[in-house]
């Protein structure tokens, strides 16, 4: 029997990667894309092979440096979130007019649910918007093969292709058997040509032209049923509905067709939505009376399907306008439209009954926290301590969870923690008002979009008090390195960068660096910085509140590990539990006080610092 | 074949991905395609962890509402929280304290979807011998002793053998033991 591997969906795209011979790879982390690199590096050493990789500053550096390794004549990707393709999409929508040498894959990954990101954004439109083709897989083996044919079209048409998988492919698991390696020969070269390569506005014109061209042919060559597009039809056989599905979601109405023994139901599978496949949509549409899109997120196929009139799908309020399609809802919107074509409908109704037997169990609601003994716990109680009147302004990351424990007012995109922190200063500052404004980002966030609006700030006048919450890693994203550790993707050497030094060069005259862990320091250091900003000659206070991530390096977090138990003298008060919001800190009603949960306790010891009633103390061990 | 579903349920950090890839894995090692899904990213800290693993030809990773045959679930609240994927006739195997198992009202649910509902106090078991994060191995031998699904306990025990890390196998093995003792006791 061939060998096969239990791979996660982001493993057999790393895998198809390295398959097409793939020289470059660069990334920044984000859910649910950030495990590709760290697989295909993984391949790569297990290969020996001369494979390129980093995490990049952001996602624009990472498409703008792949992009430079296909002009060179080179395979390369770049990988991301989908809000991530918003960072980059100026490179995008560059990168598509001028072409490439060597292929070149943007792989997106998008998130309906959303699970983990601030949009249900679909990555199509932005191909689409880009003018560039997107792949659009249903599983990871497919996810798997599209890569490679990605990688082989945008080589073939120079131009970049973008692969749309969603977090049902990428966080999927699939036997899957791995081929033969073949390692890119390609050597760098630059052919100097600067029409193309830094074209002015008229040579645009030109290449736009030739953009549209490449789009058109690849269109027809899409449009045949082949690997990715196809449909189930019976000759001469005329349907009262036709499905038309692409990516996870028709992978779903795939089982549940095949459940439900539905032959009279066929299926048009679209895992190549732009260019869009019009002539092989055309004969499916012409065999049935109505066609019901099922799509994720949002309507591509929907809008690109030529005559509309007989179209079911969100535009006419048959498929949930927000929201991931799981395979009951899916169901759901199928059977309603049977119902409503007055077609057989499925086997098994929906069971509102359980739903609701599940209601009346009122089982405690359980909301992400920070971890026990995470430091941001420590900055954000001593923030919420020193300047409680504060605008709460933060950003993206772990550290979003403060909102917790009354830390965080604000969360918008990367960067923005001080990008709005200066927007409320001129806001209030216009009409004479003193509003004080904290601003908290982390280090992987401030390194991807701090500087720029940093600068703008300080140049601007603002006022307020930063705190960069430097954990020394990306650990949202499974605890990526960041640039300020003296780490690479690859685990090699390389060089740290000092946020002391950048906000410094940023032109911040106040800056510490405090251990959140001292709690009552803190405090000083944040009352002593929030007076600067008052202050007639001040600016923008900068703290650096630096401890390391309590998941990513335990021993260094917590050297001295201090067991803490809870005396009598806990009034209930429940101080604690509300402003700390530490896991392991819970009501316990048989005791009737507040508890440690032994179990997750990370014995870090610092409620010993925020209980009022000094009921929390060190066990003494004899 | 046809395809097996199931749901594996608990918080973040008590093991619900090594749990599902064992049985993934044994799944393969005995020639069967799978698909599983996982949560990853914002949800894994702290709150409701789920994973899906279907054994067998299905193209989607997730398990549709009512069509679990199975669901293992590493705490009770989560368990219950996932009771709509259960279908007619399926099991439920759950840590939790006999003695309070199932929660009032439920018997009248699983009687009327024949659905065999089975509990182990695994965290007190993980407790007893010292590895109180490993209890997923102990729900996993718990389940194990009843032939229920497609895997045996010897196949789970086997890949479980060959999946752990040196420096826990012994741990991990005992416990997984001494869940399948105590579900012997109940055949």
């Amino acid at each position: 029997m061939e060998h096969e591997e239990i791979m996660l969906g982001n493993g057999a795209i790393a895998l198809g990667l390295v398959e097409s011979g793939c020289q470059m790879v660069t990334s920044y982390p984000g859910t649910p894309s950030s495990e590709i690199l760290p697989e295909v590096i993984s391949r790569v050493k297990a290969e020996g092979l001369n494979t390129y990789t980093e995490w990049s500053t952001n996602e624009k550096v990472a498409l703008d440096n792949a992009f430079a390794a296909a002009v060179a004549g080179k395979r390369s990707a770049c990988c991301m979130k989908q809000v991530g393709l918003n960072v980059a999409a100026d490179s995008l929508m560059s990168a598509a007019y001028i072409g490439n040498i060597g292929g070149l894959l943007i792989i997106s990954c998008d998130d309906p649910g959303p699970h983990s990101s601030q949009t249900e954004q679909d990555t199509r439109f932005m191909a689409r918007l880009a003018k560039v083709p997107v792949l659009d897989p249903g599983d990871p083996q497919e996810a798997r093969e599209m890569v490679k044919f990605g990688m082989d079209l945008s080589e073939e048409f120079q131009i970049p292709v973008v692969l749309r998988p969603a977090i049902r492919v990428c966080h999927a698991r699939q036997n899957i058997s791995p081929e033969p390696i073949k390692t890119g020969e390609q050597k760098a070269s630059f052919e100097k040509n600067p029409s193309r390569w830094a074209a002015t506005p008229k040579f645009r014109l030109m290449l736009h032209g030739e953009l549209n061209r490449k789009l058109k042919e690849i269109g027809e060559r899409f449009s045949s049923a082949n690997h990715f597009n196809f449909h189930n039809l019976e000759h001469d056989r005329h349907y009262a509905l036709g499905i038309v599905a692409g990516g996870v979601p028709s992978a779903v109405i795939r089982d549940i067709l095949a459940e439900e023994g539905r032959n009279d139901i066929p299926l048009l599978k679209i895992g190549t939505p732009f260019p869009f496949p019009d002539a092989l949509a055309d004969e499916f549409a012409s065999a049935c009376d109505r066609l019901l899109v099922i799509e994720e997120t949002d309507t591509l196929i929907e809008y690109l399907l030529r005559d509309r009139n007989r179209v079911l799908g969100r535009l006419t309020g048959h498929v949930p306008e927000q929201g991931e399609l799981v395979p009951e809802v899916v169901y759901g919107v199928v059977n309603r439209v049977l119902k409503e074509l007055g077609l057989n409908p499925f086997k098994r109704e929906e069971d509102i009954a359980v739903r609701e037997l599940v209601k009346n169990l009122e089982l405690p609601v359980r909301r992400p926290s920070l971890c026990p003994g995470c430091p941001h716990r420590a900055s954000f109680y001593a923030i919420r301590k020193a300047i409680p009147k504060a605008i709460f302004t933060s950003d993206i990351g772990c550290y979003t969870l403060g909102l917790n424990l009354g830390g965080v007012d604000t969360c918008l995109d990367m960067g923005a923690a001080i990008t709005m922190a200066s927007g409320f200063y001129h806001s209030f500052e216009q009409d004479g008002k003193k509003q004080p404004i904290v601003a908290t980002i982390g280090d992987s966030t401030f390194f991807h979009s701090g500087t720029a609006g940093l600068l703008n700030a300080v140049y601007n006048n603002a006022r307020f008090v930063l705190v960069i919450l430097d954990n020394e890693v990306t650990a949202m994203t499974g605890m990526q390195p960041t640039p300020g550790i003296g780490i690479r993707a690859d685990g090699s050497e390389a060089k740290s960068i000092s946020l002391e030094r950048i906000v410094s060069g940023c032109g911040v005259e106040y800056i510490e660096v405090v251990d959140p862990y001292d709690l009552e320091g803190m405090n000083t250091v944040l009352k002593k910085a929030f007076e600067y900003t008052e202050s007639r000659d001040g600016g923008i206070a900068a703290i650096i509140s630096r401890h390391p991530c309590v998941i990513d390096n335990h021993e260094k977090a917590i050297p001295k590990k201090i067991k803490v138990q809870v005396t009598d003298d806990c009034t209930s008060c429940n101080f604690c539990l509300e402003r700390f919001e530490c896991p392991a800190l819970y009501y316990d009603d048989d005791l009737g006080r507040v508890n440690i949960n032994r179990h997750i306790c990370a014995d870090c010891g610092l409620c010993i610092q925020v209980c009022p009633q000094k009921a929390i103390v060190e066990v003494k061990e004899h | 074949m046809e395809t097996t579903n199931i749901v594996l349920c608990g918080l973040g950090g008590q093991g619900i991905l090594f749990m599902t890839k064992v049985l993934a894995q044994a799944a393969l090692d005995k020639g069967h395609n799978l698909m599983c899904a996982e949560t990853h990213g914002m949800a894994q800290r702290g709150g409701s962890v789920v994973s899906h693993l279907r054994i067998g030809d299905a193209k989607g990773s997730l398990v549709q509402e009512g069509t679990a045959h199975l669901v293992l679930a590493l705490e009770e609240n989560e368990g219950y929280r996932n009771l709509p994927f259960l279908a007619r006739g399926a099991g439920f195997y759950v840590n939790a304290d006999r003695r309070k198992f199932p929660k009032e009202g439920l018997k009248p649910f699983f009687e009327q979807k024949e659905i065999r509902f089975r509990s182990v106090d695994a965290g007190k078991l993980a407790m007893e011998l010292g590895a109180p994060m490993s209890l997923n191995l102990a729900l996993l031998g718990f389940f194990s002793a009843f032939g229920d699904g497609p895997l045996t306990h010897e196949e789970i025990r086997t890949t479980i053998e060959s999946i752990t890390a040196k420096r826990f196998r012994d741990i991990n093995l005992r416990l997984f033991d001494a869940g399948f003792e105590k579900g012997s006791m109940l055949l």
